[in-house]
């Protein structure tokens, strides 16, 4: 299964797959995390100028680092342990704020941001995590149910949204189990879920398979790929060597915290 | 709508983690059941200073054919009044006349005055002072005596004594309530503390998915309410319970005038159950704050 051509392999539209397509254009253009209308439909998804993230006391973690990230891309995002690729994911989250240099994700300059619009900004930016971050006494489904809580859904619209996605992701029969009684594959499907119940524009992946073995790691893989294929941007960090040489997807390299290469149909270099 | 929601979160919170919320329970209840104990008891110990205080009065006692060889005037006791009312460091007085004191002399003890050819007893002036302190300027003032007048007596230095231990007490009390009240709220500040910093990952998630910070903060503030009233009502029940089933035991043995009462309990019961809620509820929420920075 791994040493077919991935890419190939994932565009077999399987019957969750179908289910996801949707409208992949009509996805595409709601975009503006804060206010859809703002943004006019061709503006990048996020755009970096010159950023440089500087930690206490004086850990250069990101030095002026520049690329243009267009709606519907699927990038990887590669460099060795401390290159600086979390620092770009919670950057885009707006758990930090840049040292200097500007971000803008979708239309929307992050520093203009203010702080109590920073939930708005999140619920249309579906995050995934090495340590899947689940709430630990919640079920698979009430995980995915409080990222749609958060925003006010009703009971309605929870009932008929979480089974959907659940199912979407295979774990139709484990709605009721704790993150404990899932395996590391299941608790990221959960995870991948609850970042995508919302169907948000921009989906970022911080080492998304990094405690996961291979085999798990390809089925995550394709339920990524299969979510950018609905229009939503995808961004992933990661360490997984081959999975970015068999992608032949976009590769943005950082060493340092310096964009060292910027490939459109790259390998991990 | 929310309002539901937040309960419905709050509950599940206090389920999840039963522990915390037990040990949360209990802080309270021991903190608001010792400052109960001690208000009760401060308030006793006030209200019986001022008992004591009213106890701390000048008799001005008038000549009687016994002591002085010829009754009083009452031309003499007008005197007398006239330079009371003249007196600003005095608050009241009350004339006792021979039948008053005779009548209370027979009311208290009865065989004495059973056989006795006739009534021996002076009238006499019960001056109450503004202040306690000021029983001895008030009968300086009538040093020497005027003339009617046989002696005046004044709560001599058992009383002065009483009230200065009195006073003690009631410092002690002070001091003591404020310290308790501190140490509590410190102690239930640390609980949340402790309760929060357990589920700081969890706040990180939920900010992560896009909760607001009151969406965080509602529930938290929502269970610390909670807690601090389940603490503080089985607080007040423990001190129900002390009152009615220990204090009748020891006050038993404590002569204990009627007027001598301690706090109305309905009063310092709801004075705990609010402390507790605001504590509660406001000591969540203030903690909170540094972790919702995210
Ligand atoms: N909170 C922090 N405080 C100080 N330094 C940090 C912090 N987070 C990350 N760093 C440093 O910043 C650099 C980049 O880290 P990170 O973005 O996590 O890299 P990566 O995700 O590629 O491994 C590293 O040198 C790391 O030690
Ligand atoms: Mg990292």
């Amino acid at each position: 299964m791994q040493e077919a051509d991935l890419t190939e392999q994932l565009e077999q539209p399987g019957a969750a797959t179908a289910a996801l397509n949707g409208d992949p254009a009509e996805s595409a253009t709601a975009v503006d995390p804060a206010d859809p209308a703002a943004a006019p439909s061709e503006a990048p998804m996020i755009v970096f100028e010159a950023v440089t993230k500087v930690y206490d006391p004086n850990v250069v973690a990101l030095r002026e680092a520049s690329f243009v990230i267009e709606k519907g891309e699927f990038v990887f995002l590669v460099g060795p342990s401390g290159s600086g690729k979390s620092t770009i994911m919670r950057l885009l989250l707006k758990e930090l704020d840049p040292t200097d240099g500007r971000i803008i994700v979708g239309g929307r300059e992050l520093a203009r941001l203010r702080r109590s619009k920073v939930p708005m900004l999140r619920r249309n930016l579906g995050c995934v995590f090495q340590d899947f971050k689940l709430l630990t006494d919640r079920t698979a489904y009430d995980n995915v149910a409080y990222a749609l809580k958060v925003q006010g859904d009703s009971k309605t619209q929870i009932r008929a949204k979480v089974p959907e996605i659940l199912a979407l992701v295979g774990l139709g029969s484990k709605m009721t189990n704790v993150p404990h009684e899932l395996s590391g594959g299941e608790q990221q499907r959960v995870s991948i879920a609850r970042a995508f119940v919302n169907h948000p524009p921009l989906l970022i992946c911080d080492e998304p398979t990094g405690n996961l073995d291979p085999d798990t790691s390809v089925g995550i893989m394709q339920l990524l790929y299969r979510i950018n294929r609905t229009g939503t941007t995808v961004v992933m960090a990661t360490h997984d060597r081959e999975m970015v040489d068999k992608m032949r997807k976009r590769v943005i390299a950082l060493e340092e915290g310096v964009v060292v290469r910027d490939e459109r149909r790259g390998g991990y270099g | 709508m929310r309002a539901r929601l937040f309960v419905t979160e709050a509950f599940r919170s206090i389920a999840a983690n039963l522990s915390t919320s037990v040990a949360a329970v209990m802080t309270v209840l021991i903190g608001m059941f010792l400052l109960g104990l001690f208000i009760a008891l401060g308030s006793w110990v006030i209200s019986w200073t001022n008992h004591v205080k009213k106890d701390l009065v000048v008799d001005v006692y008038f000549c009687t054919e016994l002591t002085c060889g010829t009754e009083a005037t009452t031309k003499e006791i007008n005197a007398v009044k006239l330079q009371l009312d003249q007196n600003p460091d005095v608050k009241s007085y009350k004339f006792v006349s021979k039948d008053d004191a005779w009548e209370e002399m027979k009311d208290r003890f009865p065989e004495l005055t059973e056989n006795a050819p006739r009534n021996p007893l002076p009238a006499s002036y019960e001056v109450i002072p503004e202040d306690a302190d000021q029983v001895q300027a008030i009968a300086a003032s009538l040093q020497p005596p005027p003339v009617g007048v046989e002696t005046v007596k004044y709560g001599e230095k058992k009383a002065e004594r009483v009230l200065q231990v009195a006073k003690i007490i009631g410092g002690i009390f002070l001091v003591g309530s404020l310290i308790l009240l501190v140490a509590s709220t410190i102690l239930i500040a640390n609980t949340i503390r402790l309760s929060i910093f357990s589920r700081r990952r969890e706040i990180e998630v939920m900010k992560l998915v896009g909760a607001s910070n009151w969406f965080v903060r509602a529930p938290f503030m929502l269970e610390g309410l909670l807690c601090g009233l389940a603490g503080s009502i089985l607080a007040v029940v423990l001190l129900l319970l002390a009152k009615e089933l220990a204090l009748p035991g020891i006050m038993g043995r404590i002569e204990s005038p009627g007027d001598i009462q301690a706090w109305n309990f309905p009063v310092v019961a709801l004075i705990l159950i609010v402390m507790s809620l605001l504590v509660g509820a406001f000591g969540s929420g203030i903690t909170l704050r540094r972790f919702l920075r995210i």
